[in-house]
Formats: structure tokens, C-alpha cells, sequence
């Protein structure tokens, strides 16, 4: 990397650039380094044999993995967040996708309202969002449980699919559905053979992301989640705060291990550099 | 040749208003949704600010400001506004200036190593905020901290320092959870802005500083506020990193929503902090917004 | 009968009209082109055949039968796109195939198809491709290969060329009317290219500010053009106001002419103008600027008011062209190919 920005500019450099150069790639180390080197020593550390915390490991055992397969609670936990995501991933991207067609496709005026509106989630604070639920289930007799934390993270999760969904029906040609009619296709059969198996890589990473974004998500699911059937956040909230044995490493690695797979998953259907826009 | 480009965006339009007749339909069910699971909730939410709840039903009383008003006139409550302040924009302006390098670089490189750099970056998006926090809860822990471990071994310091459980250890927590936030937009412009306007500056004699500063870093300020704002808002109303990091005692004011809301379940004051929280960030953003609005503006006229 | 007739369609955005009253008949197995410059509603006339467009009055008939009111896809009305709108998720066979498939046709009976059109446009090997893996010349056959196994009325094609390189567009003109030959398929073209026009019509329709100025066959146009406007849109000419008095123009060389008394046009194109030096009867000037273009010198002469008048001379090697300044006298070679039209040049 330093190689290529040296490269780009073989020209003679004054030497306040050249200063500037070597701060750029100090701090460019620096960050890169704090993105990524606390997971690593997650990781690192989830492989202790002893019961306390240590970096580098004293040795390599899989005994909190197996310590983690072995906790009924975690495990049902696991479970709990496994279906929670499912459904809110159903959720979004039922009312999502629809939704992303109407304000890309769409010619009725207030588009740009309409589109404001539905990425509006993502400027509620997360926490607003729980806690607006959980009071107004309370005001309609509604006890905090599976269905309100779906409810509420369907909320909180719904833009992310709009706008994934948004960004490539945006880059759709217009005229293929106009082909498509010319060629004898109704609206309905042109929806289903020419514009959704092109939206399918989108509707993909979408659902990915909406996965991993309810199956981490602590704030909404501290607040609306059932008591008695905590999903996996909730119960690693609890056990970060009362367990220092590496086994909250080894859950966080498998955390890890499975925001990778999602990261493959998006980076194969749309490219990692469209999660930027 | 210029009539195919004259003729496109016309025909983009036309096409469009055909193909579906344009309707708003496919979108009501996403509508009503979000009205019935987030505008009720939240106009839900700033009614029992100035209602009494008891136990999640409004009693008798009927209208009143008493919370309001307690909260209003709680020196604690601003102290905590403060901290929670202060907190966010130093953790804030910390991102930018590591991000803003980042965000750069990847405009140079190639290849598997603009790949590498990109994985950095989005792979920490996805993982767990509560597992990133574990993570410094690991580093910046008591004696066994890698932190104070490395520094004692390599006889730095001969006591351990007393980092977690301070407001360093939130902002540092803060800082790196927000970073990628902080990237991504900066990304976006940064790796498609025009090198011309770079090379025009050096061509009329400008150092490579000079042109960063004149004329990189006003290119990309629409970013930058939009990415100042979006960290300022996560950081602000986060109460997961300064409870865990902050330690027990450790307050902010999303921390006092919570704990009044989960904890002492008093959802009147719960609700009337949440307000403060939620228009004390909007008011904040909306300032963020409007000082960037006009810098962007000046940069715009610019272009 | 006529295959395709258009009566009377106009068609406004808004307070824009965008085509006034077009009328156009088609016989069958013709190829009709629609000439004009960008904007002159071209692509608008033709989304209205093919259905992607109401026109606000005016009917459009198929063999006799009126389809104004049809969706598009209850129309028999083949479209060929500008940038072709092949199925990025397709392949080559599935794209020719899609509207068979959409028709539920028997799947032996889409193969069979299939294959017969990929012969056609000679692409059979790469039937299983995806569009992106083309060339754009390719696209175009596939796009055209894929209306014509519907076996459609009429084929419409909107500037089919504009996406191929200068290059590639005169072969893939002369390959396509071939093939519209063979298939004896009725095809409108549109282009704003008078050269592709020539190549590729039978008749051509010139069209302007919405309206059909004239249609003709490319040699009518050009030889008798009924409007200034089209005169000069196709091939070059010098339009030249004169005054009609008594049965003659008042120009310095007379065009004797039946015509009512008033202003009128006179168009002769550069090869009909004849130079000679010194002064004499015809247009007096100088000469402004001289081209070689190796087969013929084109000279722009300078005769005081108006725009200069252009002539085109075969060269004849050894002899130097004459020199910008040289005073000359320009005439029309032949009074047959001058035109005379009313009404001024340029309204
Ligand atoms: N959907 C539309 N809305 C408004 N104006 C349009 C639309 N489509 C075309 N026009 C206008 O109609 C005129 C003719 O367009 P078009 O038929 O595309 O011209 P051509 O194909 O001859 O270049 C242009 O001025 C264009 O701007
Ligand atoms: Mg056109």
C-alpha cells in the first residue's frame, strides 16, 4: 500500500509534503489497525485453555467453544435470536421491496416525501424507537415479548432494505420492462421474469444485512424483548457485565465468524462498495 | 450522436410513467407500518411525557408538566446533557480525523489492497456493537488488560493505569465502534472526486498539503458533514458503551433513560428524559447540519 | 391495403406539442424512414405504434384494423430499442425465445425457432452467451432477431446505429435492409442521419416541429424537395430569396416559373452551380474559401448580401483552385435541376 502511494507521485515532492506523506500513513496504519485489531484479539483470546482472560493465549484449546455448545441458556438464546431475525427479515423485506419499487418507479407527487419517510427510521435513535414501542404497547395492553421486539426491529431494520433494494432498481433500464411489454408481456409477467431476477442479488444482500442487523441489535431488543426468552444480545449484554471467562470470546468469535459470512454473502451478490452509498 | 444524449433523460421519464402507471400503492403497506410501529409509538412516547403512568396506563391526573418540568429543573439532568455532549463530539471529531486518512488512502489504492482496506472497513460494520465493546473491555481492563499488561511488561508504567470506567474509556470505545460510520460516506465521494481540481492546484503551484486542505477537504465536505452528523446522533444517544465502559456509576443522559425506563421503571420521568434526548439531538443535528449547510454551500458555488 | 396507417395522431406533454396531425401510410414490406433533427417528435411518433404512448388524437391501424386503444403487449408491433434492451440475465437463445415463452408456445416449437433465428442473423454460436459478452453490432442482431421470431406486422426501430461505431454502421445498414429483404418485413426506421436514411428506405418521411414536412422516395426528396426546410435537411443546397414577377424570378440569372407573383425560394444544390472568372450574368462575388476534397473543390463565394452561395467543382488535377479574393460569376449549370418554391427560406 505504501508502495502505491509512493508511486503515484514520483515527482519531486517538497518536504512538507513529504512530512504529510509519512503522517497520512501513520494514521491510515493507525485506523486500519483499530478497525479490525480488537476483534483479532477476540478471536485470539477465545482459544485460552484457563478460565481468565490473556493476550497472546497461554495455549490453544476449543474448550470455550465447547463451553458454549454446552449452555442450554446461550444456545436457546441463540435460537431465539435465530427466529426473531428470520421474521424480521420476512417483515422488511415483504413491506420493503414493495416499498423501494413504488418511490424509484413511482411519478405520483411527494416521491421525494414518500422516500424521506421511509428511510425516516434511520434517523430515530435506536433506543427511541424501543422505547416509543414498549410505551405504546403498554398503551394498548401489549406486554413486551417475540412479537414486539419483531415489530420494533422491523422498524429499525425496514431502511436498509429500501435502500439496497432503491440502489438497484435505480440502476435498472427502464426500457427492458418497455421490451418486455413490446415482446408480449403483461406488467405482472414482466415484474416476474425481467425485474425481480435482477433485483434477486439485491433482495440478497438486503436480506443479509437485515439478518445480522437484528441478530446483533442490543438497544431495541433491551427494551422490547420478552424477559423469559432472551435473545442472544440481551443475554451477552448480561454476561459481558457478570462473566470474565473467555467463553464470551468464543461467542463473540463466533459473532464474527458470522458477520463474515454475511460479508461474503453481500460482497458475491451486490459488491462490498455498494453498502457505501 | 446528440440527439440519443438529448432524447435519454426524456425517455428515461416517459418510460417510467408508463411501465407501472407510476402508483403509490406498492408502497402503502411499508406506510402503514411505519405509522402504526413507529409514528404512534413515538407520538405515544412524547405524550407520556406530560401524562403520569402508572404501570403502563395513563391515571387520572390528565395533562400536567410536573416531568417535564422535574427534568427541566434537575441540575443533574444537565450535567449528564453535558457529558453526553461533550462526550459525542470529541468521540466524533476523533473518528473524522482517523477516518478521514482512511477514506483517502482508499481513493489511491488498487486492486486487492483497495479490497483488503474495504473488508477492514465493512467487516466491523457488521459485527456486534456488544461484541466490539467486549473488545475493549479486554484491552482496557483492570490489571489483566492487554493494555496494562503490554505497558507493565514493557515497563512503561510501573502501575496499571485506571482506563476502563472512565469517560476516556467510553470515548475511546465510541470512537472506534462509530468509525466505520464515519468512513463510509467519506468513502463514497472520496475514491470518485475528480483529480483534476487536485492537479490543477499542484499545476499552479500549490504543495500536496495546500491542495489537501484547499481544496480535497472543501470538495468533500457534504460528506464529511453527513457523516459528522450521523456519528453525532449514534454517539450521543448510545448508552450500551458508557454503561459497559463507563462502569457502574457512569451516567449519560441515554444511560438515564434507560435506567429510568427499564430500571426504576418510573416511564413518566423515563419519557419526559427520552424527550430531551431525542430534541436535544435533533437540535444538535439540525445545528451540525446547518453550519455544514453553509460550508457546503461556499464549496458548492465553488464546483 | 396498407399495413400501417397513421391518421391524424398528435400527441402534446404538458403545453409541449410534440406531434401535430402526422399522417403516414405504409405498404406492406416497405421500409419507410423517419428523417429529422433531434426533437422533432421521431421517437415519440414511434412509441405511439408501438403503445408505450396514448397520443392525445388520431388513430393507428394494422391491416385495417384499429390498435389505438391495445397495451403494448397486445400489440403485433416489433420494437427495436436504441441501446437494444436485451435481458442482461438472459442468454442470447432466452432473450430470442422470451416472447414465444411468454406466448406459451410449445417448448419444441421455441427451439426450433430459436435456432431457425439465430441462423438467420448468423449467431448460432453464441446462443448461449449473455448480451454484455457481445459486441454491440451483435446486440443489434440479437435485439432485431428477437422482434422478428414473434413475426410481427410492423418492425420499428429507433436509431438502430447509434450505438455501433462510424465503422461498423455502414455494413451493418446494408446487412440489415438484406435482411429485412429476406424476412419482407414492413420497418420504420427512425434516424436524424439523411446518409443512413438514403441507404436504408424505400420512402423516406421527413419530419419537423411534430409534422411530416414531406414523404417520398430518397431520390424524389432530393430531386424535388417541396420545403426549404427539406431541401436543405437533405443533401446540401443554397437557398436563395428571390422575388417572383410575371412568370420569372428577379434574380440575377432569371428561373422562368408559372407561380403567382410574390417572395419565394430558389434551391440549387452546390454541384448544379457552374463558376467562372471575371464578371458576367449570374451571381457576382468573391471567392471566400476554397476546399480540395480531392475529388471536387467546394468554394464558398462572397456575392454582398445574404449568406455566401456554395458550389461544388469536379478538380481536375494541375489546375490550381482559385484563390480566396478571385472575383467570379456563379451560375446555375442547368435551369432543369433549380427549384423553386414559395415563400422565403427560412420562415
Ligand atoms: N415524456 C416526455 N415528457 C415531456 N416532454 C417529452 C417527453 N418525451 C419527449 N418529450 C419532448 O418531445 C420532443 C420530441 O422528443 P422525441 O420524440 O424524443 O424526439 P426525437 O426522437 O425526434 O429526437 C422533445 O422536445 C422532447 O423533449
Ligand atoms: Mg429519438
Amino acid at each position: 500500500m505504501m508502495r502505491k502511494i509512493k508511486a503515484s507521485s514520483a515527482q519531486a515532492m517538497l518536504p512538507i509534503d513529504r512530512f504529510a506523506r509519512w503522517v497520512l500513513i501513520a494514521v491510515t496504519a493507525f485506523s486500519i489497525l483499530l478497525l479490525i485489531g480488537p476483534s483479532l484479539i477476540v478471536i485470539a483470546i477465545s482459544f485460552e485453555p484457563r478460565a481468565y482472560i490473556a493476550f497472546p493465549p497461554s495455549g490453544f484449546s476449543t474448550r470455550w467453544y465447547q463451553a458454549v455448545f454446552a449452555n442450554q441458556q446461550l444456545l436457546d438464546s441463540i435460537l431465539v435470536s435465530v427466529r426473531i431475525s428470520l421474521a424480521v427479515m420476512a417483515i422488511c423485506l415483504l413491506i420493503g421491496v414493495p416499498a423501494a419499487f413504488a418511490s424509484i418507479r413511482g411519478t405520483f407527487r411527494g416521491r421525494a416525501a414518500l422516500n424521506a419517510f421511509l428511510l425516516s427510521p434511520q434517523m430515530m435513535p435506536g433506543m427511541v424507537i424501543a422505547i416509543a414501542s414498549l410505551f405504546f404497547g403498554a398503551y394498548i395492553a401489549f406486554r413486551a415479548s417475540d412479537l414486539m421486539l419483531i415489530l420494533s426491529l422491523s422498524v429499525f431494520c425496514l431502511p436498509f432494505v429500501v435502500r439496497i433494494v432503491m440502489a438497484r432498481l435505480a440502476d435498472l433500464d427502464p426500457l427492458l420492462d418497455e421490451a418486455s411489454a413490446n415482446l408480449g408481456a403483461g406488467k405482472l409477467e414482466t415484474f416476474v421474469r425481467v425485474t425481480l431476477p435482477q433485483l434477486a442479488p439485491a433482495i440478497c444482500a438486503a436480506s443479509a444485512f437485515t439478518f445480522i442487523e437484528a441478530f446483533d441489535n442490543v438497544t431495541v431488543s433491551l427494551f422490547t424483548s420478552d424477559v423469559r426468552a432472551r435473545p442472544l444480545p440481551v443475554e451477552l449484554y448480561y454476561l459481558v457485565q457478570f462473566d470474565s471467562s473467555p467463553i464470551i470470546a468464543a461467542i463473540s468469535s463466533l459473532e464474527i465468524g458470522l458477520s463474515f459470512v454475511v460479508m461474503l454473502i453481500i460482497a458475491k451478490a451486490v459488491g462490498l462498495e455498494r453498502l457505501g452509498r | 450522436m446528440t440527439d440519443a444524449v438529448l432524447a435519454q433523460p426524456t425517455r428515461l421519464s416517459l418510460a417510467r410513467r408508463v411501465i407501472d402507471g407510476g402508483g403509490l400503492w406498492p408502497a402503502v403497506p411499508a406506510l402503514v407500518y411505519l405509522v402504526l410501529f413507529m409514528v404512534l409509538p413515538i407520538v405515544t412516547l412524547l405524550t407520556f411525557g406530560f401524562v403520569t403512568i402508572d404501570r403502563g396506563a395513563i391515571t387520572d391526573g390528565g395533562f400536567t408538566l410536573t416531568h417535564i418540568a422535574g427534568v427541566l429543573g434537575d441540575p443533574l439532568v444537565w450535567n449528564l446533557t453535558w457529558r453526553s455532549f461533550w462526550i459525542a463530539v470529541v468521540s466524533t471529531c476523533l473518528t473524522l480525523v482517523l477516518a478521514y486518512p482512511i477514506a483517502y488512502a482508499y481513493g489511491h489504492l488498487k486492486g486487492v489492497w483497495r479490497t483488503l482496506l474495504l473488508v477492514a472497513i465493512i467487516s466491523p460494520l457488521l459485527t456486534s456493537a456488544l461484541v466490539r465493546t467486549y473488545a475493549w473491555i479486554v484491552i482496557l481492563g483492570g490489571r489483566r488488560g492487554l493494555l496494562n499488561q503490554t505497558l507493565l511488561s514493557l515497563g512503561v508504567i510501573d502501575q496499571p493505569l485506571q482506563i476502563l470506567n472512565t469517560s476516556t474509556a467510553v470515548v475511546m470505545g465510541m470512537t472506534q465502534i462509530h468509525l466505520p460510520f464515519m468512513i463510509l460516506p467519506l468513502l463514497a465521494v472520496l475514491s470518485e472526486r475528480d483529480r483534476r481540481f487536485e492537479e490543477a492546484s499542484l499545476n499552479l503551484g500549490a504543495s500536496q498539503v495546500e491542495t489537501f486542505f484547499r481544496v480535497t477537504i472543501p470538495m468533500s465536505m457534504p460528506a464529511i458533514v453527513a457523516g459528522f452528523a450521523l456519528v453525532f446522533a449514534v454517539s450521543y444517544t448510545n448508552f450500551i458503551i458508557p454503561q459497559l465502559l463507563g462502569g457502574g456509576n457512569y451516567s449519560t443522559l441515554a444511560v438515564q433513560v434507560y435506567e429510568q425506563t427499564i430500571v426504576v421503571l418510573d416511564w413518566s420521568r423515563g419519557a419526559a428524559l427520552a424527550t430531551l434526548l431525542l430534541t436535544t439531538c435533533f437540535a444538535f443535528v439540525l445545528a451540525i447540519v446547518s453550519v455544514g449547510g453553509r460550508l457546503t454551500r461556499w464549496s458548492e458555488v465553488r464546483r | 391495403m396498407s399495413q400501417l396507417v397513421i391518421e391524424n395522431v398528435s400527441k402534446g406533454f404538458g403545453t409541449l406539442k410534440v406531434l401535430r396531425d402526422c399522417s403516414l401510410s405504409i405498404a406492406k414490406g416497405s421500409v419507410v424512414t423517419l428523417l429529422g433533427p433531434s426533437g422533432c417528435g421521431k421517437t415519440t411518433l414511434l412509441r405511439s405504434i408501438a403503445g408505450f404512448l396514448i397520443p392525445d388524437a388520431g388513430r393507428i391501424l394494422v391491416k385495417g384494423e384499429d390498435i389505438s386503444h391495445l397495451p403494448p403487449n397486445r400489440r403485433d408491433v416489433g420494437y427495436v430499442f436504441q441501446n437494444y434492451a436485451l435481458f442482461p440475465h438472459l442468454t442470447i437463445r432466452e432473450n430470442i425465445g422470451y416472447g414465444l415463452k411468454i406466448r406459451r408456445k410449445p417448448k419444441a416449437f421455441i427451439r426450433q425457432k430459436v435456432e431457425e433465428a439465430l441462423g438467420l442473423i448468423a449467431m448460432t454460436p453464441f446462443g448461449d452467451r449473455y448480451p454484455k459478452q457481445l459486441s454491440g453490432g451483435q446486440q443489434q442482431r440479437v435485439a432485431i432477431a428477437r422482434s422478428l421470431v414473434l413475426e410481427p406486422e410492423v418492425l420499428l426501430l429507433d436509431e438502430p446505429f447509434n450505438a455501433l461505431d462510424a465503422q461498423l454502421r455502414l455494413s451493418m445498414q446494408i446487412e440489415l435492409r438484406k435482411l429485412i429483404d429476406r424476412v419482407g418485413i414492413t420497418s420504420i426506421f427512425v434516424t436524424h442521419d439523411q446518409q443512413e436514411a438514403m441507404t436504408l428506405s424505400d420512402r423516406i418521411a421527413i419530419m419537423r416541429g411534430g409534422r411530416i414536412e414531406q414523404l417520398g422516395t430518397p431520390l424524389e426528396i432530393y430531386d424535388h424537395p417541396q420545403t426549404p426546410f427539406v431541401a436543405d435537411f437533405i443533401g446540401r443546397a443554397n437557398l436563395i430569396p428571390v422575388a417572383i414577377r410575371s412568370g420569372r424570378t428577379d434574380s440575377p440569372q432569371p428561373i422562368h416559373s408559372a407561380m403567382p407573383d410574390g417572395p419565394g425560394t430558389l434551391v440549387v444544390r452546390p454541384e448544379n452551380l457552374s463558376i467562372a472568372e471575371g464578371p458576367g450574368p449570374g451571381w457576382e462575388g468573391s471567392v471566400g474559401f476554397a476546399t480540395a476534397l480531392g475529388a471536387t473543390i467546394e468554394y464558398e463565394i462572397d456575392c454582398g448580401a445574404g449568406e455566401p452561395l456554395r458550389a461544388v467543382l469536379p478538380r481536375r488535377p494541375g489546375v490550381a483552385p482559385l484563390t480566396p479574393g478571385s472575383r467570379v460569376t456563379a451560375r446555375i449549370r442547368d435551369e432543369a435541376a433549380a427549384i423553386l418554391l414559395s415563400g422565403s427560406p427560412r420562415p
